[in-house]
């Protein structure tokens, strides 16, 4: 049964919606500068310049939330808009988050810690799972609500986990995706293992240092054909393969032939009943960090044997946004597919020793772009890989 | 249906490896404490120091479905509300009360939800599909849905499981935000399914999940019709409300026996388990309704022996 795409959304530092980031894309221009928040302001981080009344006031929402569930608002808004709800289609939501409403919670819990005035309340919007009920209540779906919690490959996980129920013919039509906002959690987290650049980041360069963090938000609108009937929405791609394998190597290290990665590539490739020769373009992981990219690039070498496509990272552009990045990127896919156009991977000037992998590093155009690989791997060897075919 | 083949639990009840939890269960009591075994025998001493109690109860209960099951586990599908919530607070004091720029990681990476299945992974050396979900009150049931879609992919050894623990924390945060003065606990329940019968002839049918019910008995009957049955045809129904209890009158509520976690309902399984295997009862229905206006129901049955 094939699975449909028809609608996505995003928001991110470079780009408010689809058509900013597109833009921004193709202007080779970086959200990535220097933190304003306190919690950011020591590191190159992908912010979204908002605040959280603002994004609420700005994007007129009706439902209150952490800034993740905003953000997550902002997009799955975006993804559905020409859709409209109706009883005859069983519609869900499936959102990837890893900090959910920790945004909240750790302000209020430096408030507990100063014996200042502690607000409860606020810890309603804690739980990850909250952050998707909160975006299903603005879209108004009440079918089906589910949240991936699966640290940076949470959106590709959704992704897939939508498709699977469309096939076992328990949703007609999914929302899904990821978000994730900055949090001061996070930042304190990724600098506890000291894997940030303190400059702009560098994917698969020789001199890659570590990643830039970013938030947003990305979804798309996955339908059946029986859906796309009653609806008469036009899709504008597939979904045509997926894939989750376990790396079984570290809790937070790839390991270094990237096994776990090589196992959701292949299975992605079957699953889409297509030969690595078929891929026109792969939007890797690509954190920058040392780790990941080699083991990827080594992955990417096992499974094209030695003949990789043209691949990218875009998380030059946006920064790591962590749960989102999977849903961010699958958006960025679907714009390849549908413009003919490849996006660069900003900031490479030599290419890594060991692999001599060339990314592409100029936006190139008129490409027939059919299938499109998209890597999202996460702590705890957690390695997803979705294809997005055209129609 | 999804023949259950082996299962394991680390609950306030006696349950870890009991032949039948059925016949020891004994209401919370507020002296009741998590059971644990000797986490030694599952988990090497240097990796045991630095797991919290919601890493430990969920290694072990998963190691010990995979060693009571032949075929190798070949996909983990967990649920938990709120994930590790141990190490989530202890990153927290760590990150607001740092003085210096030198952070200890190993809170902050043991903070993630998925830090349980990646962990069992690990453990296991397993490379298998590998998911967490998190939905409140249904985060077990919506485990079991991909657990459900593994085995129709035809994975032969699906490992489905939820774990939640209670920090000292949470208190603060009954009645208003955790909307139930039920006494906060911990557990894990892990069991392994697949569509072949085996040994086991006791599995799941069905699973409901509700994100907004505004009448839940309808949408249990409706299930229900939709399985063929009737309410008045299930043996054993357990539900997560007191006051559900008399839905039916035989109705056994429990979170009484688990305390209150929002993946309790994983435990009830286990039960529901138990109870098929150990008496004349041949379907089982539990019904949760742990968190607000979230349904979720899981529908148990016993094939008749075949001949």
């Amino acid at each position: 049964m094939s699975i449909y795409i028809t609608g996505y959304g995003v928001i991110s530092s470079i780009g408010n919606n689809v058509d900013e980031l597109f833009t921004s894309l193709k202007a080779k221009k970086t959200g990535i500068r220097q933190g304003e928040k306190a919690f950011t302001t020591r590191y190159k981080v992908g912010e979204i310049a908002f605040s959280d009344a603002e994004l609420h006031d700005h994007f007129q929402l009706k439902t209150e939330g952490s800034r993740t569930a905003l953000l997550g608002m902002i997009a799955a808004k975006e993804a559905f808009v020409g859709h409209e709800l109706r009883s005859d289609i069983r519609t869900g939501l499936i959102s990837g988050t890893s900090v959910g409403g920790m945004d909240v919670s750790e302000r209020e819990y430096a408030n507990y810690l100063n014996n200042t005035t502690h607000n409860l309340q606020a810890y309603g919007h804690h739980s990850s799972g909250t952050s998707s009920a909160q975006i299903a209540q603005e879209l108004g779906v009440t079918d089906f609500v589910n949240t991936i919690s699966t640290a940076c490959s949470s959106a590709a996980n959704a992704i897939m986990m939508g498709a699977r129920m469309i096939q076992k013919g328990w949703l007609d039509r999914v929302i899904v995706g990821g978000t994730d906002s900055l949090t001061s959690f996070t930042i304190s987290g990724f600098r506890s293992l000291m894997i940030f650049d303190e400059e702009w980041c560098r994917p698969f360069d020789e001199t890659r240092k570590g990643l830039n963090l970013g938030e947003g938000a990305g979804f798309i609108v996955l339908e059946s054909a029986k859906s796309m009937e009653k609806t008469g929405k036009q899709p504008i791609g597939r979904l045509s393969g997926w894939s989750n394998a376990s790396d079984a190597y570290h809790q937070t290290a790839s390991s270094p032939d990237g096994e776990g990665a090589i196992l959701s590539m292949q299975q992605a490739l079957d699953v889409a009943q297509l030969s690595p020769e078929s891929i026109d373009y792969v939007n890797a992981h690509g954190t920058a960090t040392p780790n990941n990219d080699l083991s990827e690039s080594k992955a990417f070498l096992h499974i094209f044997k030695g003949k990789v496509p043209p691949f990218s990272s875009t998380k030059a552009f946006t920064g790591h946004t962590l749960a989102a990045s999977g849903g961010i990127e699958a958006v960025i896919s679907l714009l390849s597919i549908q413009h003919g156009m490849l996006f660069p991977n900003l900031n490479h000037t030599q290419v890594i020793a060991e692999t001599g992998l060339q990314p592409v590093t100029e936006v190139i155009s008129n490409v027939k772009v059919n299938h499109v690989l998209s890597n999202s791997f996460g702590f705890g060897g957690n390695n997803s890989t979705i294809i997005i075919s055209a129609v | 249906m999804y023949y259950i083949h082996t299962i394991a639990s680390i609950t306030h009840q006696d349950s870890f490896q009991q032949a039948n939890v059925w016949n020891t269960l004994t209401p919370l009591t507020p002296e009741s404490t998590l059971i644990t075994p000797d986490y030694k025998l599952f988990i090497p001493p240097a990796a045991l120091r630095r797991l919290s109690p919601i890493l430990r109860m969920a290694i072990a209960a998963a190691k010990s479905c995979q060693e009571n099951n032949e075929d190798k586990i070949d996909a983990i599908s967990i649920g938990t509300a709120l994930g590790c919530l141990t190490d989530t607070e202890k990153f927290l004091v760590t990150f607001h009360s740092a003085q210096s720029d030198t952070l200890s990681p190993t809170a902050f990476i043991q903070s993630t939800h998925n830090t349980i299945g990646g962990q069992i992974s690990l453990d296991l050396k397993n490379h298998s599909y590998n998911m967490t979900h998190t939905q409140n009150g249904l985060s077990f049931e919506v485990a079991l849905m991909d657990a459900i879609l593994c085995a129709d992919d035809g994975k032969k050894a699906v490992l489905v499981g939820a774990a939640d623990e209670a920090i000292g924390f949470l208190k603060q945060l009954q009645p208003d935000i955790i909307q139930d003065n039920r006494e906060l606990t911990s557990g894990t329940t892990c069991c392994i399914l697949s569509r072949e019968r085996k040994a086991s002839s006791i599995g799941i049918v069905d699973c409901l999940v509700r994100a907004e019910t505004s009448d839940w008995q309808t949408d249990i009957s409706d299930f229900l019709d939709r399985n063929e049955t009737k309410i008045a045809d299930i043996d054993a129904v357990f539900v997560s409300q007191l006051e559900d209890v008399k839905y039916v009158d035989h109705a056994v509520c429990y979170i009484d026996y688990t305390g209150l976690y929002y993946s309790a309902s994983a435990f009830a399984v286990h039960m529901a388990y138990d109870k098929l295997t150990h008496t004349n009862a041949k379907t089982a229905l539990i019904i949760n309704r742990v968190c607000g206006n979230q349904l979720g129901a899981i529908l148990l049955q016993k094939d008749e022996a075949p001949h």
